[in-house]
C-alpha cells in the first residue's frame, strides 16, 4: 500500500556514492604513495578524489532542508553527521594539497617527506569519508536493513571498489598501459568484487534468517520485491560480476568498460539501500494501516483547498 | 504555532459552544476587538468537561473557510448553472416574501413547504413561521432521529424518558447507538462508570469503537431489532425476571402482553436475527438483572422503516416491565420543562387552522408523528403536564411524501420549498427522487453555510451563521427540563444572519410584525428565560452567570401526580392512542424491509444485507467534507465487509466496488474487517465531493457514493407509525468497480 | 525538577481523532505532517470473536533519545523537565532525526524546511496549561504530567497499573507509557 514517506531522498544516496568513492580514492593514492615504489596514481585521479567529496557534499547541502544554514551542521561533535562534514572538509583541503604535488607550478612539488605526511592524513580522512555513511545507517536501530555493522562492511567495500574503477578509469584516460604500483589495482579492484559478492550474500542470508521478521521483510525485497531487478542484474550481475570478469584481462579497453560498470552498480546499491531504511522502520502496532490511509498529498480535496 | 497572551488587555472570554453535533460542547473563546484569538474547550461546561471532538476543533476553520456562503445570492443564469448575483438581505427577502405570497395566493398556503436538518437552528421560529403563514408543510430528516421513538414512548408512558439517571445504573444498553463515534462526552461518562462495575451491552451489526469496549456485543443481523426486543420480552416474562410490583401498581395490558409475546421465543428469534437464542437470553437476563438499568436510545431503530414503530413500542415494553422508569438509576420520565417557556410555548400552533393542518402530507397514512396523532397525545400531555412536546420535529409533514407531491402535484401541488441546514439531496432517503423534486419545485431557496448540491439548484442562497456567530440554548428539541445556555463570541461575519433572523425578517414582510416582538435572537432568549427568576438584564448576563439550569431531581414524578399523561393515567403496554389510531396496540412482528426469509427472489439478485446511516468520526451526516483539517482521516468514503464475503466476491482491501441495491448503485472503497458478519455490509452516509464541479448535473458528485440512493421510501417500507424509511437492513449486492467510471447524476 | 511524561489508557480511547485535529489545528500545521497519529489494532479475530484497541502514538519524550544525539546542529535538544524539542532557528533539516527516531514522531515541514515535532506543547506546559492533545480529549484516555510528582496521576498510574513502552527494547527509555487493554 502507497503511503507518503518521511525520510531522506535520492540526493544523500548520490552524496554517499561520491563521498564514498571520492574517500577511497584519497586513502587509495595515500596507500600507493606509501608503498615502496613510484604511486602511479594519475593527476586526474588525485584530483577528482577531493572533487568527488566536494560533489558529495553539494548533494548533501541541497539534500538538506535549507540549505543556506548548512554551515550549522558543524555543531554537535557526538552527532556521525557532524563528525562526517569535519572529515569531509579536511579530505577535501588535504586531497587538493596532496593533488598539488602533481603540479610542477607549485614550490612544494619536490617536498617528498610533505608529500607523504599529506599521504597519511589523507588515507585516515579518506578512509573515515568511506566508512562513516555505513557507520551512520547501521545505527539505525528501528530501520531493519540497515541495522548493525554490515552496513559499515558494504559500505566501505563499495566505496574501495568504486575508488579503485574511478583511479583505473583516470589513470587509462592518458596511457594505454599502467605503470608504477597502480599497476596492480586491477586485480585488487577485482578481489574486491568478488569479496563485495560474496559479503552481499551473506548480509541478505543473515538479514532474511535474522532476529526479527521485520528485517527478513526488508531484505526479501531485494531479492523478490521491488528492489530484485535492479539489485540482481544492475548492482550484483553488471556492477560487480561482470566487472570481475573484465578486470582480470588487464586491458585498458575492457578494465574502462569493467570501471564504468563498477560506478553504475555501486550508484544503484547506494540508492537502494537509502530507500530501503526509508521504506522499512519498525512500525508501530497500526501504523502502517494508519499511514496508508492517509492522503498522499495530490487528491482533489487537497488540491481544491489546500492553498486556500 | 504563535503565542497568544491570553492574559492579555481588552481580552474578553465568551462562553460560546460548538455547533457541530447535538452535545453543543461548552467553548471558552477569547475574542478581542470583535477577533477571535483562541479558543478551548470549556472546562467548567457539564458534558465535555474541557474536552472537544475532532469537529469542535475545527470551529475556526469552519468560521471562515473560504467556501463559506457570505452574502445573500440570487441565481443568474439557468438553476443550478453556478451563475449567482451578490443581492442585499432586503431585496433577497422581499423577493421571496412576494413569491410565497403569490403561490399562496393562487395554490393555497400548503403550496409552501419547509425542509430542516439536524439542530442548527431554532426550528421554532420556523415553525412559529409557517403556522402564521398557514402552511403545515414542515419537515425534517428527523424521523430517522429519535422523533419517532419519543412519540412512540409518549403514546405508552406519557413522555419520553430520554433522560438517563446513568450514575446510579448498574447496566446500560446501547441499542444502535455508538457513542464512541457520535456523542463522545456521554461515552466519556460509560467509560467512566464501566470502570466502577456498570453492566454495558451493545446492539450493533457492527464492532463499533463502543462495542469494543462493552461486557456484551449482540451483533444482529441489521432490520432485526423487533425480533430481539419481543424475544428479550419473551424471555424476561417466561423466566420471571420482571418487576411485578410495579406492573402491578403502573400498567395495563401485562395479561395481553404475556399471551402476545408466548410466540416470540429466543428461538424464533434465533434465524430472523443471526443470534444464537443463547445469546439473545444472556442479553435480556444482563438487562432484567442488574437493576436499575437503562436503554439508551439510538437511531438504528428509528432508521428501520417498515418494523420501526413496533420495534420502538417493544423497547418501551421492556423498561417498563422489569421497572426501569423514574426511579434512581433508571431512565426518568422528567416531563417538559415547567420553568422556562419551551420551544411548544414558542410556535403559535394554535394559530395554524384545523383545516390546515388537516392537509399536512401524509397524515392520512402516517398518523404518530403528524397532526393526528401528535394532536391527541398533545392533548394527554397538556392536561397531564401543561405543556406539549415540540411540534416542530414530533409534527411533521411526510418528507417522501412531499417531495411526491412536488413531482406529481397529488394530492395537491407543492410550488416552494425552503431549506435550512439540511443538504437533502444527501441526507434523506431515495437521493434520486429527492434529486428530482429539488430540480423539479418550482421555487426553492436555501438557508446554509455552504454552496450544497441543493443549494447549487436553489433561487436563492442567504448566508446563515455559524456556532460561534450565534446564541444557543441546549434542550433536547426542546423537550428536556433543563436548559444550557451559550453566548455568541462575535457578531456574524460579512452578511450572515441567523436561520431565526431570516424567519423572523420574511415573516415581517408578510404581514407577521405583531408576531415578531423580538428583535434578536438574544431578546427572544431572554424572553424564554423570565420565568427561571434569575432576574438577569440580558441574555448574555444569564451565560456568563449561571449558564445553565437543571431543575432539582425529582424520582417518581407519577407517585405525587397520580400516574401517567396517558388516557388511561397507566403505562399502557396495550396501548389505547395507538389503538385509536388505528395501530396494534401491542408491537407485531414485522420483518425487516428486505430480508432472505420472506423475499428469497429479491434475495438472489441482492444476497447480502445493507446497513447505513450510522455515523462515523469526523464527519457528520454530510457535512464536514469541505474540511481538510477533517478530511484527511478518512479522504475516501469506505464500505465495510468481512473478508469471508469480500473473498466470495473477489474483492480486496481498498478496491473501489459498487454496492447496489433494487434502488440504485453506489461506489465507495472496500475496507475488510472481522468487526461485520459475513453476509452483511455497511456503507458510509453523507458523501459528496464539494472539490468538485458543483454545477448541474455534476453537482459535487452529490449520487456517486452517497448511501441514500441505496435507501427506500417506498410508503410500502415506511413505518405505519411514523412513516420513518429504511436505510437498514436492505438487501444488496456488491462487485468491483471495473473501469474509473463515475456515476452521472441524470 | 519536573519530568513530564503521559499515560495512555488505551482501555479508554476510542480512535476518535480528536487528539490529532487539535494538534493540527493549533499548532497550525500543514495537512501532510502529523505529530500525533492514532492507530486502530483489528478488530483481530475472527467474527463475532474480535478485539479492537486504539493506540495513540506521539512523540515519547525519549529518556535516551538517539534523534537528539543524531542532530548535527544542536537544534533537536531535550530540555531538564525531558521535553525533547527542536529549535527552529537551527534546524537545517538534515533529517537525521527522522531516521533516528524509532517512533516516526518526526516530520519535515516543506514550507519552512525544518524537521518539527511534538514539544509537549511546552509554553502551554510553562502556563501550567495541558498539552492540546490531552485537553480535547473527551476521553480523558491522555493523561499528563509530572513523574518526579508522587501526587500527581502520571505517577500513580505508572507505578500502579501495568503498563509498556513502545520499542523499550531499543533503550530509548520512551516516557509515554501505554495501559494496553490487551496485549498486542
Ligand atoms: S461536534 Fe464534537 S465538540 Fe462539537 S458538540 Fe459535538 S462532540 Fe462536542
Ligand atoms: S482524543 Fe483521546 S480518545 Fe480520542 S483518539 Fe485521542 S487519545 Fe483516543
Ligand atoms: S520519540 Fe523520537 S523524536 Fe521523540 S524523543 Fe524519542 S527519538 Fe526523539
Amino acid at each position: 500500500m502507497k503511503h507518503h514517506e518521511e525520510g531522506w531522498g535520492w540526493m544523500l544516496a548520490v552524496d554517499f556514492f561520491f563521498a564514498g568513492m571520492g574517500g577511497a580514492m584519497l586513502l587509495i593514492a595515500g596507500v600507493l604513495d606509501l608503498l615502496p615504489g613510484e604511486a602511479g596514481t594519475s593527476l586526474l585521479g588525485n584530483i577528482c578524489g577531493p572533487l568527488f567529496i566536494s560533489l558529495g557534499a553539494c548533494f548533501l547541502i541541497l539534500e538538506l532542508g535549507r540549505p543556506f544554514q548548512a554551515w550549522r551542521v558543524f555543531m554537535n561533535p557526538k552527532a556521525i553527521l557532524t563528525i562526517g562534514a569535519w572529515t569531509m572538509t579536511l579530505a577535501i583541503g588535504f586531497g587538493f594539497i596532496y593533488a598539488s604535488f602533481g603540479l610542477d607550478v607549485f614550490p612544494w612539488s619536490k617536498m617528498v617527506g610533505l608529500r607523504k605526511l599529506c599521504a597519511v592524513i589523507c588515507i585516515i580522512t579518506g578512509l573515515i569519508v568511506a566508512t562513516y555513511p555505513g557507520i551512520l545507517l547501521g545505527r539505525h536501530k528501528s530501520r531493519p536493513f540497515w541495522n548493525g555493522p554490515g552496513m559499515m562492511v558494504l559500505f566501505l567495500l563499495s566505496s574501495l571498489v568504486t575508488g579503485g574503477a574511478a583511479h583505473l578509469l583516470s589513470a587509462y584516460l592518458f596511457t594505454s598501459s599502467l605503470a608504477g604500483n597502480i599497476a596492480g589495482l586491477n586485480l585488487t579492484v577485482a578481489l574486491l568484487l568478488a569479496f563485495q559478492f560474496l559479503v552481499w550474500l551473506v548480509y541478505l542470508w543473515v538479514k532474511i534468517s535474522g532476529t526479527t521478521t521485520r528485517e527478513a521483510v526488508a531484505a526479501r525485497r531485494w531479492l523478490n520485491g521491488e528492489f530484485a531487478a535492479p539489485f540482481k542484474y544492475g548492482f550484483l550481475l553488471a556492477g560487480t560480476l561482470v566487472p570481475f570478469i573484465l578486470l582480470f584481462f588487464e586491458q585498458r579497453g575492457l578494465t574502462m568498460v569493467a570501471a564504468c560498470l563498477v560506478l553504475i552498480g555501486g550508484f544503484i546499491m547506494r540508492n537502494l539501500v537509502v530507500s530501503s531504511g526509508n521504506i522499512d522502520r519498525t512500525w508501530l502496532p497500526g501504523e502502517l494501516d494508519y499511514r496508508s490511509r492517509l492522503p498522499l498529498g495530490d487528491e482533489e480535496f487537497l488540491r481544491a483547498w489546500n492553498n486556500k | 504555532m504563535k503565542k497568544i497572551d491570553l492574559q492579555q488587555e481588552g481580552l474578553e472570554i465568551k462562553k460560546a459552544c460548538c455547533y457541530f453535533c447535538h452535545q453543543n460542547c461548552g467553548v471558552l473563546v477569547y475574542v478581542k476587538d470583535g477577533k477571535i484569538l483562541h479558543f478551548e474547550g470549556d472546562p467548567d461546561y457539564p458534558t465535555n468537561t474541557g474536552g472537544l471532538c475532532c469537529r469542535g476543533n475545527v470551529n475556526l476553520i469552519h468560521l471562515d473557510h473560504p467556501a463559506r456562503v457570505n452574502y445573500p445570492l440570487k441565481r443568474k443564469g439557468k438553476r443550478g448553472a453556478g451563475e449567482w448575483e451578490r443581492i442585499s438581505w432586503d431585496q433577497a427577502l422581499t423577493e421571496i416574501a412576494d413569491r410565497l405570497a403569490a403561490i399562496k395566493a393562487e395554490f393555497g398556503a400548503e403550496a409552501v413547504a419547509t425542509a430542516g436538518g439536524t439542530s442548527r437552528t431554532d426550528d421554532w421560529a420556523r415553525r412559529r413561521f409557517m403556522n402564521l403563514f398557514g402552511s403545515p408543510n414542515c419537515f425534517h430528516n428527523s424521523h430517522l432521529c429519535w422523533i419517532p421513538t419519543f412519540m412512540v414512548e409518549t403514546a405508552i408512558y406519557g413522555w419520553s424518558p430520554f433522560e438517563i439517571d446513568l450514575g446510579l445504573s448498574r447496566c446500560i444498553v446501547l441499542w444502535g447507538q455508538n457513542p464512541g463515534a457520535s456523542t463522545l462526552p456521554e461515552m466519556s461518562g460509560i467509560s467512566a462508570l464501566k470502570e466502577k462495575g456498570l453492566k454495558v451491552i451493545v446492539i450493533d451489526p457492527r464492532y463499533t469503537e463502543t462495542a469494543a469496549k462493552a461486557d456484551l456485543w449482540l451483533p444482529l443481523r441489521p432490520g432485526s431489532d423487533l425480533a430481539l426486543a419481543l424475544a428479550w420480552i419473551h424471555v424476561i416474562i417466561y423466566e420471571g425476571l420482571c418487576d411485578y410490583d410495579f406492573i402491578q401498581e403502573n400498567c395495563v395490558g401485562f395479561d395481553e402482553l404475556t399471551a402476545h409475546v408466548e410466540q416470540f421465543t429466543p428461538e424464533w428469534a434465533e434465524p430472523i436475527t443471526w443470534l444464537s437464542a443463547e445469546q439473545i437470553r444472556e442479553g435480556a437476563r444482563m438487562y432484567a438483572m442488574n437493576r436499575p438499568g437503562n436503554i439508551q436510545w439510538g437511531v438504528a431503530i428509528d432508521q428501520q422503516g417498515k418494523p420501526a414503530g413496533a420495534a420502538m413500542h417493544a423497547r418501551a415494553i421492556l423498561r417498563a416491565i422489569t421497572g426501569n422508569l423514574d426511579c434512581p438509576g433508571a431512565d426518568l420520565l422528567t416531563g417538559p420543562s415547567q420553568e422556562f417557556i419551551t420551544d411548544e410555548e414558542m410556535e403559535l400552533n394554535e394559530y395554524l387552522p384545523e383545516e390546515q393542518k388537516a392537509k399536512q402530507l401524509g397524515s392520512d397514512r402516517f398518523k404518530l408523528v403528524t397532526w393526528p396523532g401528535y394532536g391527541r397525545i398533545a392533548e394527554l400531555t397538556k392536561k397531564y403536564w401543561g405543556k406539549a412536546p415540540t411540534a416542530e420535529w414530533m409534527c411533521e409533514a411526510h418528507p417522501p411524501t412531499v417531495y411526491n407531491a412536488i413531482l406529481t402535484g397529488k394530492p395537491y401541488p407543492v410550488k416552494a420549498l425552503l431549506v435550512s441546514a439540511t443538504n437533502p439531496v444527501n441526507s434523506y432517503g431515495e437521493s434520486q427522487k429527492t434529486l428530482a423534486a429539488l430540480r423539479a419545485v418550482d421555487f426553492l431557496v436555501t438557508c446554509d453555510y455552504w454552496l450544497t448540491p441543493c443549494a447549487m439548484l436553489s433561487d436563492y442562497v442567504l448566508p446563515i451563521a455559524g456556532s460561534f456567530e450565534r446564541p444557543t440554548i441546549t434542550s433536547t428539541y426542546g423537550c428536556s427540563d433543563f436548559l444550557l445556555a451559550s453566548q455568541r463570541a462575535i457578531q456574524p461575519l460579512y452578511e450572515r444572519r441567523t436561520d431565526f433572523e431570516f424567519w423572523r425578517d420574511l415573516g415581517i414582510k408578510l404581514g407577521q410584525a405583531e408576531h415578531w416582538p423580538w428583535a434578536t435572537l438574544e431578546d427572544a432568549y431572554l424572553y424564554r428565560l423570565e420565568p427561571l427568576g434569575y432576574g438577569v438584564e440580558s441574555y448574555d448576563e444569564f451565560v456568563e452567570y449561571y449558564r445553565f439550569h437543571f431543575p432539582e431531581r425529582q424520582y417518581y414524578k407519577y407517585k405525587e401526580k397520580g400516574g401517567f399523561a396517558t388516557p388511561s393515567g397507566k403505562i399502557e403496554l396495550y396501548s389505547s392512542v395507538l389503538e385509536e389510531l388505528g395501530y396494534p396496540p401491542l408491537p407485531p412482528y414485522i420483518p425487516p424491509v428486505e430480508n432472505e426469509i420472506d423475499h428469497p427472489e429479491v434475495a438472489k439478485e441482492y444476497p447480502l444485507v445493507l446497513t447505513t446511516g450510522a455515523g462515523v468520526m469526523p464527519f457528520h451526516h454530510s457535512e464536514h467534507f469541505q474540511i481538510k483539517e477533517l478530511r484527511f482521516l478518512r479522504h475516501e468514503p469506505q464500505m465495510e465487509i468481512n473478508p469471508r464475503t469480500a473473498k466470495e466476491y473477489g474483492i480486496e482491501e481498498g478496491d473501489w466496488v459498487w454496492i447496489e441495491t433494487r434502488r440504485g448503485r453506489i461506489k465507495q472503497k472496500a475496507h475488510l474487517t472481522e468487526g461485520i458478519s459475513p453476509g452483511v455490509v455497511f456503507t458510509q452516509r453523507g458523501w459528496w465531493y464539494p472539490e468538485r464541479d458543483m454545477r448541474d448535473p455534476e453537482l459535487g458528485g452529490c449520487l456517486e457514493s452517497n448511501t441514500n440512493v441505496l435507501t427506500s421510501t417506498v410508503l410500502e417500507d415506511c413505518d405505519p407509525l411514523s412513516g420513518t424509511w429504511a436505510n437498514r437492513g436492505l438487501l444488496c449486492k456488491v462487485y468491483k468497480v471495473q473501469d474509473g467510471a463515475k456515476e452521472g447524476n441524470k | 525538577m519536573a519530568r513530564y511524561a503521559l499515560v495512555i489508557d488505551s482501555r479508554r480511547c476510542i480512535g476518535c481523532h480528536s487528539c490529532t485535529v487539535a494538534c493540527r489545528v493549533h499548532n497550525e500545521l500543514p495537512i501532510d505532517m502529523i505529530y500525533n497519529p492514532v492507530t486502530t489494532v483489528g478488530p483481530k479475530g475472527v467474527f463475532p470473536h474480535v478485539r479492537m484497541m486504539h493506540i495513540p502514538l506521539l512523540c515519547m519524550h525519549c529518556d535516551n533519545p538517539p534523534c537528539v544525539d543524531a542532530c548535527p546542529t544542536g537544534a533537536s535538544q531535550q530540555r531538564p523537565d525531558g521535553i525533547v524539542w527542536v529549535d527552529q532557528n537551527k534546524c537545517v533539516g538534515c533529517k537525521a532525526c527522522v531516521m533516528a527516531c524509532p517512533y516516526g514522531a518526526r516530520v519535515s515541514n516543506k514550507e519552512t524546511g525544518t524537521v518539527q515535532k511534538c514539544d509537549f506543547c511546552m509554553e502551554r506546559v510553562e502556563d501550567g496549561l495541558l498539552p492540546f492533545c490531552v485537553k480535547t480529549c473527551h476521553q480523558k484516555a491522555r493523561i499528563f504530567g509530572d513523574l518526579d510528582d508522587k501526587d500527581s496521576d502520571v505517577f500513580k498510574l505508572v507505578n500502579k497499573e501495568p503498563s509498556i513502552r513502545l520499542l523499550a527494547e531499543l533503550g530509548t527509555e520512551p516516557q509515554v507509557y501505554y495501559i494496553y487493554s490487551w496485549e498486542v
